[in-house]
């Protein structure tokens, strides 16, 4: 479903991205560790374009993300091609992102038919806040509502930036909530997240991250108890 | 209590607190400041009242007076024209400004530069003398032939040269205020509408512009206020607007103080009104920040 190959990318002279290559499959979900600076962020953003990567290349469904393939060259695509890609990789943000002048509802109708935001925001168990607005609601319900957001495009799949890092303690479990829904339905997701306990429960494959590349992945239970990998388990210490 | 001495306990067993009067603070001195400003105020209006100089029988005849009332009209004419192109074109500006092209942003960087150094009243009679300057303006290809050609006195009159000057002066202030609008919005928000794939154009219009709303309105007031009284330099290409007005007919009857007392409480009328449509399109555009 998205294949990532080779992908570097710098900030002037800092290589945050330093050839990751990452595959998930269809109704995979992937959680991304790693300690702050590796680059999962990066690589997250460079899956939809916000980031454009300055070597190696992404697909999602074999479709190039960016770039067209003529005559032996990659052509940058059009603002907006790209935009219109971006439907198909929902994203969701650390900070919500809410749009603050628009209600619960409006927010997810600026990319859907109203009966589809109505349906989208009953997923997350908030139709009933259809029309606050997001200063009226807590931290886990924004990111309930945005999560509805990110999925009212009908994506292929949605990747998670840090999803409850922004959120006081008691309310990361109504947000994780709806992980856990989302992957028990089949959704593919990618989710850079330090719950590890979540991801333990949830993640078919963890992916550890340090210094800009791929350290180790696999099932949880390998990657978490049984880490092959001295940064890997320096990393576990801390966190564990 | 052991370190402040000269305290004594405030509460004992036997004696409750919550069963006392509260005395709130005395604050003297504020009753002395409103005193002397209630006989200021009451000296000024005394002085309104009774010093003939003021001529308020002369204020009462003109200020309806059809000639004051047109010129009214012709003020809020050149208010609203100034005000609607001037923002029209200084959103397009500030597109270009904002540009990621170096080209396009040049172009918006030298209108403003431009527009703001030179004084609004010099610009107005460059306006107003244009046809000495191009006798004729004529529509063709570059260098090339002409299709069709106007003799320029005929297509740009004295009101016409007046507007076009207001709104091309206010244009470079708009367009600043409309950037600075534009990059006090978090940029989160950008990066939502656009991990949404929600196009372009429609970014700008239904997240970022009403975000940046809430910032652009007051100094945007602040413009429409000033332009409004500002349209009273106009008097110096004989336009009939309130200011030009007045001077006509104190010129005639040499009733100076009254007939500015006209035009100045026509001023406070509409500029009072124009601060409370203010406050109302402030209030929509604050909805989100309602609790």
């Amino acid at each position: 479903m998205i294949e990532v190959l080779g992908v570097h990318k710098s900030f002037g002279s800092l290589e945050v991205l330093r050839g990751v290559s990452l595959n998930v499959a269809a109704g995979e979900v992937v959680v991304v560790l790693g300690p702050s600076g590796s680059g999962k962020s990066t690589l997250l953003r460079t899956i939809n374009h916000l980031e454009k990567v300055n070597r190696g290349y992404i697909t999602i469904d074999g479709e190039l993300i960016g770039y067209r393939r003529r005559g032996g060259k990659l052509h940058e695509l059009k603002e907006r091609e790209i935009l219109k890609q971006r439907k198909d990789i929902g994203f969701v943000f650390q900070n919500f992102n809410l749009f603050p002048h628009l209600t619960a509802l409006e927010n997810i109708a600026e990319v859907a038919e109203l009966s589809d935001a109505r349906h989208f925001l009953e997923r997350v168990g908030l139709v009933d806040k259809a029309s606050a607005y997001p200063r009226q609601l807590s931290g886990g319900q924004q990111q309930r509502v945005a999560i509805a957001r990110a999925l009212a495009t009908r994506p292929k799949v949605v990747l998670f930036d840090e999803p409850t890092s922004a959120l006081d303690p008691e309310l990361v479990g109504e947000v994780l909530d709806v992980l856990r829904d989302l992957a028990r339905s089949g959704t593919t997701m990618v989710v850079v997240t330090h719950e590890i306990g979540f991801a333990r429960e949830v993640a078919d494959r963890i992916v550890f991250m340090d210094d800009g590349v791929i350290v180790e992945e696999g099932p949880p239970e390998q990657v978490l108890d049984h880490p092959v990998h001295e940064r890997t388990r320096a990393f576990l210490s801390k966190v564990l | 209590m052991t370190s402040s001495g000269t305290l004594t306990p405030v509460s004992t067993k036997d004696d409750d607190l919550s069963a006392l009067p509260v005395v709130p603070a005395r604050h003297p001195w504020r009753w002395v400041g409103v005193a002397f400003v209630l006989v200021l105020a009451a000296q000024f209006v005394h002085g309104l009242v009774t010093n003939p100089a003021w001529d308020w029988p002369t204020f009462a005849r003109y200020f309806t007076a059809q000639s004051i009332l047109t010129a009214v009209g012709t003020t809020i004419f050149l208010t609203v024209f100034g005000t609607v192109l001037g923002f029209a074109l200084g959103i397009v500006v500030a597109v270009l400004r904002m540009s990621k092209s170096p080209f396009l942003s040049a172009v918006g960087w030298t209108y403003i530069w431009a527009f703001r150094s030179i004084p609004l009243i010099v610009q107005l009679l460059f306006w107003f003398n244009i046809s000495y300057l191009y006798q004729r303006l004529s529509l063709g290809i570059p260098f090339g032939p002409e299709f069709v050609s106007f003799e320029t006195i005929s297509l740009i009159s004295p009101m016409g040269a007046a507007v076009l000057g207001l709104a091309l002066h206010q244009a470079a202030y708009a367009a600043e205020i409309v950037r600075s609008g534009v990059i006090s919005v978090d940029r989160g928000q950008l990066e939502a509408a656009a991990a949404l794939g929600i196009p372009r154009f429609r970014q700008f219009r239904r997240i970022v512009l009403p975000q940046a709303m809430r910032s652009i309105l007051p100094n945007a007031a602040n413009e429409v206020i000033s332009l409004f009284k500002g349209t009273s330099v106009v008097s110096v290409m004989a336009i009939g607007e309130l200011f030009y007005q007045v001077q006509v007919i104190y010129g005639r009857n040499a009733r100076v103080v009254a007939l500015l007392m006209v035009a100045t409480v026509w001023y406070i009328i509409l500029t009072t009104l124009l601060s409370i449509g203010q406050h109302y399109v402030e209030r929509y555009f604050a909805r989100g920040d309602r609790r």
